[in-house]
C-alpha cells in the first residue's frame, strides 16, 4: 500500500481502537471462568494462621485460603450482578418493547410515566434499604439491584425500538405481509440488539459495582461470606501483611469489569459507526 | 421555554409527590423495628407492646404516612427512636461534610473533565485522544473500594504522609484529611464526565452547523467557544446529573472507610439500627437533593440548546 | 468581464483514486454558473476547492484562483484559502436548515458573522426575506420552519457579503411553485452583482438559470454549455374505459385521534382499470395522506375506499389477495429499506409473501425487474447504504411491481432520478398500465404528472379544488393554485416572466466529449 493511499483510507485503518477484541475477552473469562468452574474444582483449603503466606496466594484475616476463597467467591459476586442485569432486561426490555409497539397510547404512558418518576431515586440508597431488610439474602439484593436498572433500561429500549418501528421499513414490511414475529424480531429486534449490546457492558460494570459496594459495606453479604468484595472488605487491613488476600479478589473484579469497558466501548463505536454509513 | 421549565417543573414536583410515598414504603417495610431491636432481651412482651404504642408504631401505616408526611411539610422529621433527638438535627450534623467532600470533589472534576473531553473530542482518534480514552476507561472500571483500599494502604499505612481515618475536627481546617477520600471520587467522575464531553464535542464538530460556520470564516478558536462547546456541554451535564448518583455511592463508601461521619455513615447507622424516623428523614433529603440534580440539568440543558417540548 | 473564480486543470485524489480530472470553469460577477451531473461526479468536491476545502486524505491539484488570490496552486491548498471563507466565497449547503446551529439564537450569529467579514445583518436578512425584527433575531433555530430555516441560512451567507455564492443542489425538496420562487430571487441576487456556482442535477432550474454549463461526468467534463435534450415525457397509453377499479368516497383524513388536525377534506376519487390518475398539489397539501390512506397505511380516516365495489380496509384487515392488488411506492425510499440486508433479498420477498414463489424463483424476478429499471444484479446485492438515491427509488418501485399490483401507487417516485432513469421508470409503468394496472402517481410537478396521466386532480389544503384531463387542466386551470402550477411548468421557458437573460444554452455541441 501507498502512503497516500493509507492517508485516504487512514479513518478505516486506525478504528481497531486500543486493546484487541482478544484482550477484552480474555479480561472477562478469566473470572467468568473462576467463577463458574471455582466451586467444581477439588481444591482441598486448608485453614492456617491469619495472613501467613501458607498455600499459593497464603491465608486471609481468620486464617483461610485465599485460593479457596478466591474459587468459591466468584459466584456471588458475579452471578449477583449478572442476574440482576438479566433481570433489568427481562423486565425493563417487556416494559419498553411493549411501550413501543402498542397503538394505545394510555399504554405506553402508564408504563413510562412511573418509570419517569422513579429514576432520580438515589439506586446504592435503595439496595442499602433493602439489603438490610432482608440481611445477606443474595436474591433480595439481586432484585433490588435489577429494579433500579428498570427505568433506563426499559427507556432505552423504548426509545431504540420506536425509532425502529415507526420508520418506513415497517410499513415496507407490512406491505409485503411480513408476518408481526418477522417484523418484530428480524427487524425491530434486531435493530434494539446494537444499543442494547453497548448498554450491557456498562450495565454490568455498573450492577458489579453496586452489589460488591453494598457487599463491601456490610450491609448486603456476612461479613464472613467468601464473596470477592466481602474478602477485599475483610482483609483491608491486611494488605501489607498479606497482599494477595486483598489484590487478588480485586483483580478478579476489575479485570471482569474492565473487560466489559472495553467490550462496551468497542460496540459504541461501531453501532455509531453503522448509522454514520447508513447516512 | 418558559412553557419547558414550567412543564419541566411539574414533573418535579410529581416525583416529588411518588418519591415520598416511596421512601415512606420502602423503609417501613423493614422488618423488624427499633422496639423489637432494643428491648427484647429486657422487657416483656407487653412493655414492648407500650413502647411501640408510644413510638406510635401500632397504627396503621396510612395514618402513619399522614402524619408523617404532614410534619414533613411543615420541617419537622420525627424524633430518632435511638437517640431520642429530632432527626433534623441529625441531618444538620452530618450533612457538613458530606456537602465538603462533594462539592471539593466536584470543583476538581468538573474543569478538569471539560478541558480533557475537548482535548480529547478535537483530536478524535488521535494519539492523545487515544492514550487518555484508555486510561479513562480503565480507570472508571476499578471501583471505588478497591482503589480506596491501596490508597490508604500506600499512602497512609506505609509511607505514613496521610491521615487514613478521621481523627475529628473541621474537615476545612485540614485539609489533608480530604486527599484521599477526594482522590477515591475522583477517578471514576472524571472518567465519565469527560468520556461525555469527548462525545458531545466529537458530535458537534461532524455538526453541519459547525462545518458551515468553518466555511463562512469563522475562525477556529472562536468556532470551539461559541459554536461547539455549548452543544457538546449537554451530554456532559446530563452525565453530571447522573454522576450524582455514582458519586452518592461513592461518599458511602469513602465515609464508610476514612470514617467520616458524614450522611452515609449516619445512613447506614440508621438501617441497621432500624431508626426508621431517621432513615426516613435521610433518605427523603437525599432523593431531594437527587431531584433537584436532575431538575437543574435538565433546565441547563435546554438554555443551552432550547427544545421544543418536554412531552415526546 | 473578468471572472471572479477562475478554476483551471483542477484534479482531485485520494491515493489511486482520482475523484475530479482535469476540471476548468470560471464564475463571473452577475452571472449563474452551473455544474451539471449526477451524484458523484465531482460537482461538490469541485465546488468546495474554491474554499480551499476537500476531504481527509484527498489531494487538491491544478489551480483555483479566487479574487485574484490563489486558493490552491500544484502543491494543494494555499494559505490564503482561510481568509477567502465566507468573506469571498459562501457556500449554501443541500440542506440549509441543518446548518443552524441549534444552540445559538440567530441574531447572534448574524452579528458574529458581520463583525467579522464587515458585512451589514440587517441588509442580508433583507435581501433573505427574513422578517428583521428584535424579536425574531431572538429566536432559535427551532422556532423557525423548514422552509424560514433556509432563509436565514441564506441571510446568514449574505450577511458575510460575499463576491461568489456557491449553492448545492438548491432545489431539492421544494415542489415546483416553490422553485420558481427560488429562480425568480437567485436571479435577483445575481442581479445585484454576485456571481453564481450552481450545483444540480435539476436541469430545468439550470435551464431557467444558467448563462454558462459545465456537465460533469465521473470527475471530467464531458461537455461545456451544452445540456441534454429535455426528454420526451409521453407516455402513450390506451385509457380503457369501464367500471372504476378502486374508488374513494369522502374520503377525510386527520393527523391525531378523534379527528383533530385534519389533512384531507372529503376527497373524492375514482380510477379505472389500465388508467392513471395524477395527484398534485404542493408540499403538504394532502397528497401522501391520500396515498396512504389508499395502502392502507393511514388509519385515521372516514370515508369509504372500494376496490372493485368491495370495501378495502386498513392494511392490517387486508386479506392476502387485497395486500397484493395495491402497492405503494415511498417517497423517503432510504428509510424504507432495512440497513441490513441486501436490497435484491428485500425486493424479492414480495413475490415470496405476496404471490407464494419459491425464492429462488422470486429472486430472479427481482433481479431481473431491478435490471430493467438500469439496477445492475451487482449493485442490487449490496446493503441499502451502497446505493444512491436513485438507484434505491427504482428498487423501491421494483419491490412494489413484484406483488403484480393491481392498483399501483406512485408517490415523488422520480425526483431522485435523471432524464435516464426516469425514462426506464416510465416505460415499465406504461407496460403495466397496458397489462390492465391502475396507476395513482403523486407528485408536485404538474408537467410530469400530466404527461404521464389521463386524469388529474389537484389538491389544495386538503381539498380537491380542481379534476379533469391533462390537456385542459393545463390549458384551462380554473383554480388559483392549477394556475400557478401550470406557471411553474414553465420554469426552464424563456418567456417565462419575469425572465431578463434567455439561457443561451443549444444543443449543438461546442466542446467534444473527452470519452
Amino acid at each position: 500500500m501507498s502512503p497516500r493511499e493509507r492517508v485516504a483510507s487512514g479513518r478505516r485503518l486506525r478504528m481497531p481502537r486500543g486493546v484487541s477484541v482478544g484482550v477484552s475477552v480474555g479480561l472477562v473469562a478469566v473470572p467468568l471462568v473462576v467463577a463458574v468452574l471455582g466451586p467444581l474444582l477439588p481444591y482441598d483449603a486448608r485453614p492456617g494462621l491469619p495472613y501467613s503466606p501458607e498455600g499459593v496466594l497464603g491465608t486471609d484475616g481468620l486464617g483461610r485460603d485465599v485460593l479457596g476463597l478466591l474459587l468459591v467467591g466468584g459466584r456471588s459476586a458475579l452471578g449477583m450482578a449478572i442476574g440482576a442485569v438479566v433481570l433489568a432486561y427481562l423486565i425493563g426490555g417487556l416494559i419498553g418493547l411493549t411501550a413501543a409497539s402498542t397503538r394505545h397510547r394510555w399504554l405506553d404512558e402508564g408504563m413510562m410515566r412511573p418509570l419517569d418518576v422513579l429514576l432520580p431515586l438515589p439506586s446504592l440508597l435503595v439496595i442499602s434499604v433493602v439489603a438490610v431488610g432482608w440481611r445477606a439474602s443474595a436474591i433480595a439484593i439481586t432484585v433490588a439491584v435489577a429494579m433500579v436498572n428498570v427505568p433506563t433500561v426499559a427507556r432505552l429500549v423504548r426509545a431504540a425500538a420506536l425509532d425502529a418501528a415507526s420508520g418506513p421499513v415497517v410499513e415496507a414490511l407490512r406491505m409485503q405481509r411480513e408476518s408481526w414475529f418477522t417484523i418484530q424480531l428480524g427487524y425491530v429486534g434486531r435493530s434494539v440488539l446494537g444499543p442494547v449490546a453497548a448498554d450491557l457492558g456498562t450495565r454490568i460494570t455498573l450492577a458489579v459495582f453496586l452489589v460488591a459496594s453494598v457487599n463491601f459495606l456490610g450491609l448486603g453479604l456476612s461479613p464472613t461470606a467468601p464473596d470477592w468484595a466481602v474478602s477485599v472488605s475483610r482483609n483491608r487491613e491486611g494488605l501489607l501483611l498479606q497482599p494477595w488476600s486483598v489484590l487478588a479478589p480485586a483483580l478478579l473484579l476489575v479485570s471482569f469489569t474492565l473487560g466489559f469497558n472495553l467490550l462496551a466501548d468497542r460496540l459504541v463505536h461501531r453501532s455509531r459507526r453503522l448509522v454514520e454509513s447508513a447516512r | 421555554m418558559r412553557s419547558y421549565a414550567a412543564q419541566r417543573a411539574g414533573l418535579a414536583i410529581v416525583q416529588l409527590a411518588v418519591l415520598s410515598v416511596l421512601v415512606f414504603v420502602l423503609t417501613s417495610l423493614l422488618p423488624g423495628d427499633a422496639a423489637d431491636l432494643r428491648f427484647t432481651e429486657t422487657l416483656t412482651p407487653s412493655q414492648v407492646a407500650a413502647l411501640r404504642a408510644e413510638l406510635g408504631l401500632d397504627q396503621p401505616p396510612v395514618e402513619r404516612f399522614v402524619h408523617w408526611l404532614g410534619n414533613v411539610l411543615t420541617g419537622d422529621l420525627g424524633t430518632s427512636l435511638i437517640s431520642g433527638g429530632p432527626v433534623v438535627d441529625i441531618v444538620r450534623h452530618s450533612i457538613g461534610a458530606t456537602l465538603v467532600l462533594t462539592l471539593a470533589t466536584l470543583a476538581i472534576v468538573v474543569p478538569l473533565a471539560v478541558a480533557l473531553g475537548i482535548v480529547m473530542g478535537t483530536r478524535e482518534n488521535g494519539r492523545v485522544d487515544r492514550a487518555i480514552t484508555s486510561i479513562t476507561l480503565a480507570l472508571s472500571a476499578i471501583p471505588d473500594f478497591v482503589i480506596a483500599v491501596v490508597l490508604v494502604a500506600v499512602f497512609s499505612l506505609k509511607l505514613g504522609w496521610l491521615p487514613a481515618t478521621w481523627i475529628g475536627g473541621n474537615l476545612l481546617s485540614s485539609p489533608a484529611l480530604l486527599i484521599l477520600p477526594i482522590a477515591v471520587l475522583f477517578g471514576r467522575t472524571v472518567c465519565l464526565l469527560s468520556r461525555q464531553v469527548r462525545a458531545g464535542t466529537v458530535a458537534a464538530l461532524n455538526a453541519e452547523y459547525v462545518t458551515q460556520a468553518r466555511r463562512l470564516g469563522i475562525p477556529r478558536r472562536q468556532l470551539l467557544l461559541r459554536h461547539v462547546l455549548p452543544n457538546a456541554a449537554v451530554p456532559g451535564v446530563q452525565e453530571l446529573a447522573r454522576t450524582g448518583d455514582t458519586l452518592l455511592g461513592g461518599v458511602l463508601v469513602v465515609e464508610a472507610i476514612f470514617a467520616i461521619p458524614g450522611f452515609a455513615t449516619a445512613l447506614v447507622d440508621g438501617v441497621e439500627t432500624r431508626d426508621i424516623p431517621t432513615v426516613q428523614g435521610l433518605t427523603l433529603v437525599l432523593a431531594v437533593a437527587a431531584l433537584l440534580i436532575n431538575l437543574g440539568a435538565d433546565l441547563v440543558c435546554n438554555r443551552l440548546v432550547p427544545r421544543t417540548a418536554l412531552l415526546r | 468581464m473578468t471572472p471572479v473564480v477562475r478554476v483551471t486543470g483542477l484534479s482531485a485524489t485520494a491515493g489511486e483514486a482520482v475523484l475530479v480530472d482535469g476540471v476548468s470553469f470560471e464564475v463571473v460577477a452577475g452571472e449563474v454558473t452551473a455544474l451539471v451531473g449526477a451524484s458523484g461526479s465531482g460537482k461538490t468536491t469541485s465546488a468546495l476547492a474554491l474554499l480551499g476545502e476537500h476531504a481527509d486524505g484527498v489531494q487538491l491539484g491544478g489551480y483555483v484562483e479566487v479574487d485574484g488570490q490563489l486558493v490552491v496552486a500544484s502543491n494543494g491548498v494555499t494559505a490564503a484559502a482561510q481568509s477567502i471563507r465566507g468573506r469571498v466565497v459562501a457556500y449554501m449547503p443541500q440542506h440549509p436548515g441543518s446548518a443552524l446551529n441549534p444552540a445559538r439564537r440567530i441574531g447572534t450569529t448574524l452579528q458574529e458573522l458581520a463583525k467579522l467579514h464587515d458585512g451589514d445583518a440587517r441588509e442580508a436578512v433583507r435581501a433573505a426575506q427574513v422578517p428583521g425584527d428584535r424579536s425574531t433575531l431572538k429566536r432559535f433555530p427551532y422556532q423557525f420552519s423548514g422552509g424560514q430555516r433556509q432563509r436565514v441560512a441564506l441571510a446568514q451567507t449574505l450577511t458575510c457579503r460575499p463576491k461568489v455564492l456557491v449553492l448545492d443542489e438548491p432545489s431539492t425538496g421544494l415542489d415546483s411553485i416553490t422553485r420558481l420562487q427560488l429562480v425568480h430571487e437567485l436571479r435577483d441576487l445575481a442581479a445585484t452583482g454576485l456571481g453564481i456556482l450552481l450545483l444540480s442535477h435539476d436541469l430545468d432550474l439550470v435551464r431557467a438559470l444558467a448563462s454558462r454549463v459545465v456537465v460533469l461526468d465521473a470527475g471530467q467534463v464531458i461537455a461545456t454549455d451544452v445540456l441534454p435534450p429535455a426528454p420526451d415525457l409521453k407516455v402513450t397509453g390506451t385509457s380503457a374505459a369501464g367500471q372504476p377499479l378502486l374508488t374513494a368516497m369522502n374520503l377525510s383524513a386527520s393527523l391525531r385521534p378523534r379527528g383533530r388536525d385534519v389533512v384531507l377534506h372529503e376527497a373524492d376519487l375514482a380510477v379505472r382499470a389500465g388508467a392513471c390518475l395524477g395527484v398534485v398539489g404542493r408540499s403538504g397539501s394532502g397528497k401522501t395522506t391520500l396515498a396512504r390512506c389508499l395502502a392502507g397505511l393511514h388509519e385515521r380516516y372516514t370515508g369509504t375506499i372500494l376496490l372493485d365495489d368491495e370495501p378495502l380496509p386498513v392494511l392490517r384487515k387486508r386479506t392476502r389477495d387485497q395486500h397484493r392488488r395495491v402497492q405503494y411506492v415511498w417517497q423517503e425510499v432510504r428509510g424504507s429499506f432495512d440497513e441490513r440486508r441486501p436490497v435484491d433479498q428485500q425486493v424479492a420477498r414480495t413475490a415470496q409473501r405476496l404471490r407464494g414463489l419459491a425464492p429462488d424463483k422470486a429472486h430472479a424476478e427481482a433481479v431481473a425487474t431491478l435490471a430493467r429499471l438500469g439496477v445492475a444484479a451487482i449493485t442490487a446485492a449490496r446493503p441499502p447504504s451502497r446505493l444512491s438515491g436513485g438507484e434505491l427509488q427504482r428498487a423501491a418501485l421494483a419491490r412494489a411491481v413484484l406483488a403484480n399490483p393491481d392498483v399501483l401507487i406512485c408517490d415523488e417516485i422520480t425526483t431522485a432520478l435523471d432524464d435516464h432513469g426516469t425514462a426506464l421508470v416510465l416505460d415499465l409503468l406504461t407496460e403495466l398500465k397496458d397489462r390492465g394496472t391502475a396507476l395513482i402517481w403523486i407528485g408536485h410537478d404538474l408537467r410530469l404528472v400530466a404527461a404521464v396521466a389521463d386524469r388529474v386532480l389537484v389538491l389544495d389544503a386538503g381539498r380537491v379544488v380542481e379534476q379533469g384531463p391533462p390537456a385542459t387542466i393545463t390549458t384551462e386551470p380554473h383554480h388559483e393554485l392549477t394556475r400557478r402550477l401550470v406557471a411553474a411548468t414553465r420554469i426552464g421557458n424563456p418567456q417565462s416572466p419575469p425572465a431578463e437573460t434567455p439561457p443561451v444554452l443549444t444543443t449543438d455541441s461546442r466542446s467534444e466529449p473527452r470519452r
